[in-house]
């Protein structure tokens, strides 16, 4: 009997690639609502921090955003592993227990997220109790993302320390390749934490121009560590710059600075989507960056092409299905009163 | 053997049991926890009965905090650690079903909304608005369960899709709807005990009463649908594994034989102190019940993982990650051309990707306890024919001859390698029992259909002697004796002993 070879992606790769890009944005921006928001909450020069009804209300949003960002962040993990399986296995084996220890982080944080929310309902700071542990929850989960995922991108790496040590504790020590990396999605989530921050508060005198301010900062913070990162790619640079995703991160660095225009403008929606468009081409440009990287080693348009037709378009529907539903539920929640019926 | 090799302390199979029984255990209990609720919710509102709408929000509280967080992340969390300690595997199922996953994953989406906002929506929406998000919450709920059953049980029974590669083959694989059917019941089952932990915290009044009753009726329906479905599921399993999971797992079936007098000691707490004194039943003995209930479904799942041995797919990838299609491959080039990451030790990187993913060398189902006091000859024979010798729950030995002597080289390297006599304290006839259960017994257990004393007893000192010296003649895998002249004077010793029959 000759079994089944399943070397083979279910759907062509820009299929896949859309996909992964995609959830991958949607997955950063509740990442950043989270991370960005309890940064500015827990740092903002508020002057009535615990007491302010704007700070309280982003609080009492927070474990809903952390459920999204689990379940938004699956699905792009799931479409990378599809096509670079060789490169994020490896990377996470090698890192194994900072990468497993990824889980109770994150439960700790979820719960900590809740515990502030339903916490201190007399203003007092007990909230800052919960949200600082569950900040550093996120800071290590959000490092242990970027050390694997750049580790992922060198495969010479992984074989380097998997020789050295097999237990599962090799941290990447090639901090060149993604400190700056970090630093700048962690200075890009201050900026759209303060992007939520300030339309929440829009109407708040304390909060509005602390967010202002903090938006301002993130933006220009993001925009220093991304050049830097830029910089120190060298050969790889000169790669980014012939393809077209040099483009795509040019427009982003000017709808980023049109968000910020729109924001301290009050126009919260073009402030908005031009935020998520910048977020999206961040992210195509973070995968261009990948396949460049990987180059000489694994080229993802190797895999053999098997579609899986039937299965894909019922992924559709129920996509299609979810998002219709999402709204509803969304809108029936927000209408529904109890003396109704 | 593209993948490096996590070199846990702990064995695999801890770990994984670790994660995996938390998230059953949780992911069940949302599924039926949200058809708990909203149905419960139902009748209480058709009567106005507002205790029991307090309780039931209570409930939601507890149901959130439970399945949202540690539910979910626990899920992740499995995956992450399919991914970490069998990367093969999980690779070949997300290639063959990503859209399923990708289909369950918007399931999980409005699951996690709707759960959301049904319990922050008891007090500021109209009852109809709310139960339409519960209903929502539940049905997607078993929808993921629906999608994750098909990958689930296509592991053990993947049944059509070994020879068509298609799809739905393996997604509808015969395991499937017994399979479902089985969880749903458990599902319902687990609602009711988790709520039964928090009606026994009431105060004993009628509502007390009223909540018990109604709640262990949940678990006792569960149970009764659960039974049934168990023996559909393993009518449904191919009779070459049933077969040989009865020979060669004792462990697992006997757990789950004698886990159905668990059930039977469920059903009758239940039905005593939840129908018939509920008003006795106490936050302690509600606890019992429900972990009761949890080792019976905890027998389940580690009989269900135990008999797909020796494989991880069956038919199509073994325990230790080798496609049962690059046999040959194996064969002709051994493992060491194959594996991809090396560590420098050749002996090192063989026993994990051979053998490490069951076998720790003095943890979870050790090797050090079977080979203490052997050799490397002993070692570097068994190694080869360990699939033979044990009765087919383990992968075969793909590899050269010279690789399990690398493999029996690293494995002497950790043994205490002084005379069994002098590791067990032991001498004469004690310790003749000690070399027959090392040298012989792991192969010939007493009593077993391998059993071979019944031949062995009679025999005179010289034929004793020639039998140890010839052993390597006597059949595929029997390694020569190497013990020292000690060891195999109280082994004949022993021998002497035997009566026919294998009785001592």
């Amino acid at each position: 009997m000759t079994l089944p070879d399943s070397s083979f992606l279910p759907a062509p790769l820009w299929v896949i690639t859309v996909l992964h890009v995609l959830t991958l944005s949607l997955h950063f921006a509740a990442m950043n609502f989270v991370l960005g928001g309890t940064l500015i909450v827990l740092t903002g020069r508020f002057d009535r921090r615990w007491g302010n009804p704007t700070i309280r209300r982003f609080i009492a949003l927070l474990p809903g955003a952390m459920a999204a960002t689990v379940t938004l962040g699956v699905a792009p993990l799931l479409f990378l592993q599809l096509a670079y399986p060789r490169q994020m296995y490896s990377a996470s084996i090698v890192s194994g227990w900072f990468w497993f220890l990824v889980i109770p982080a994150v439960i700790g944080a979820y719960y900590l997220l809740y515990a502030a929310s339903f916490s201190g309902k007399e203003g007092v700071s007990s909230k800052a109790r919960f949200l600082w542990p569950a900040l550093f929850a996120l800071l290590y989960v959000s490092l242990v993302y970027s050390s694997v995922f750049s580790m992922a991108e060198h495969p010479d790496l992984i074989q380097r320390l998997y020789a050295q040590n097999q237990t599962g504790f090799q941290w990447n020590p090639d901090a060149g390749n993604y400190l700056l990396r970090w630093l700048h999605m962690i200075l890009g989530a201050v900026a759209v934490g303060a992007y939520f921050v300030g339309l929440l508060g829009k109407d708040d005198p304390e909060t509005f121009p602390v967010a202002k301010r903090l938006f301002g900062y993130g933006m220009a913070g993001a925009a220093a560590a991304g050049f830097g990162y830029l910089v120190s790619l060298n050969g790889i640079l000169a790669g980014l710059m012939r393809t077209p995703a040099i483009w795509g991160l040019i427009v982003g660095i000017l709808l980023s600075l049109g968000s910020l225009h729109f924001f301290f403008a009050r126009r919260f929606l073009p402030s908005g989507l031009a935020l998520f468009v910048s977020l999206v081409l961040m992210v195509i440009s973070r995968h261009q960056l990948r396949v460049l990287r990987l180059q000489g080693h694994f080229d993802p348009a190797s895999w053999r092409i098997a579609p899986q037709w039937f299965p894909f378009l019922l992924f559709l529907i129920c996509f299609a299905s979810a998002a219709m539903l999402i709204v509803y539920m969304v809108r029936l929640f927000f209408s529904s009163r109890p003396d109704s019926l | 053997m593209q993948y490096p090799f996590w070199n846990l302390a702990v064995g695999y199979g801890v770990l994984m049991a670790g994660v995996a029984v938390l998230h059953v255990f949780i992911s069940h209990f949302a599924i039926g926890g949200g058809f708990f609720l909203v149905v419960m919710e139902r009748s209480a509102r058709k009567v106005a009965d507002t205790e029991r709408l307090e309780f039931l929000e209570k409930l939601s509280r507890f149901f959130v905090l439970t399945t949202l967080v540690m539910g979910a992340l626990t899920g992740v969390g499995l995956w992450f650690v399919i991914g970490l300690l069998n990367p093969a595997a999980t690779e070949v199922l997300i290639h063959n079903f990503v859209w399923g996953w990708a289909i369950e994953w918007t399931f999980f989406v409005v699951e996690i909304l709707a759960a959301i906002l049904y319990y922050y929506g008891w007090k500021r929406m109209a009852p109809a608005d709310h139960m339409t998000l519960g209903w929502i919450y539940f049905f997607f709920a078993w929808l993921s369960l629906f999608v994750i059953n098909g990958i689930l049980t296509f592991m053990l029974t993947p049944g059509t899709w070994l020879v068509k590669g298609d799809f739905w083959d393996g997604f509808f694989n015969p395991t499937f709807w017994p399979s479902l059917v089985l969880r749903s019941a458990i599902a319902v089952m687990l609602a009711g005990l988790y709520a039964l932990l928090v009606a026994s915290r009431c105060k004993p009044d009628a509502f007390k009463v009223r909540m018990v009753r109604q709640t262990a009726w949940w678990g006792i329906a569960g149970l009764a649908a659960a039974l049934p479905s168990l023996y559909w599921y393993w009518r449904a399993i191919p009779a070459t594994i049933t077969a040989a999971a009865i020979e060669a797992l004792p462990t697992p079936m006997r757990a789950l034989h004698y886990s159905q007098w668990l059930a039977g000691a469920l059903a009758v707490l239940l039905i005593l102190f939840g129908l018939i004194v509920p008003r006795r039943l106490h936050l302690s003995l509600a606890m019992v019940i429900m972990v009761a209930g949890l080792c019976w479904f905890g027998s389940f799942e580690w009989f269900r993982e135990s008999i797909r041995k020796p494989y991880i797919i069956v038919g199509y990838m073994y325990g230790n990650g080798v496609e049962v299609r690059d046999t040959d491959t194996y064969k002709r080039d051994g493992y060491l051309s194959q594996i991809a990451y090396r560590s420098g030790d050749d002996g090192a990187d063989l026993f994990r990707h051979a053998c490490r993913s069951c076998h720790t060398i003095q943890g979870y189902n050790p090797l050090k306890p079977a080979f203490d006091g052997t050799d490397r000859a002993f070692i570097g024979a068994i190694v080869p024919n360990a699939h033979l010798l044990l009765r087919g729950n383990m992968p075969p030995f793909l590899g050269t001859a010279s690789e399990a002597n690398a493999i029996a080289a690293y494995l002497e390297a950790h043994l205490d390698r002084r005379p069994l006599s002098a590791i067990y304290g032991l001498q004469g006839i004690k310790l003749g029992e000690k070399v027959f259960q090392v040298r012989c017994g792991k192969c010939h257990p007493m009593g077993s259909p391998q059993d071979k004393t019944k031949s062995l007893a009679g025999l005179t000192q010289e034929e004793y002697r020639n039998l140890l010296n010839n052993a390597a003649g006597y059949g595929q895998g029997m390694p020569a004796f190497t013990g020292d002249e000690a060891e195999r004077s109280v082994l004949i010793a022993y021998f002497r002993t035997l009566k026919a029959g294998g009785e001592k």
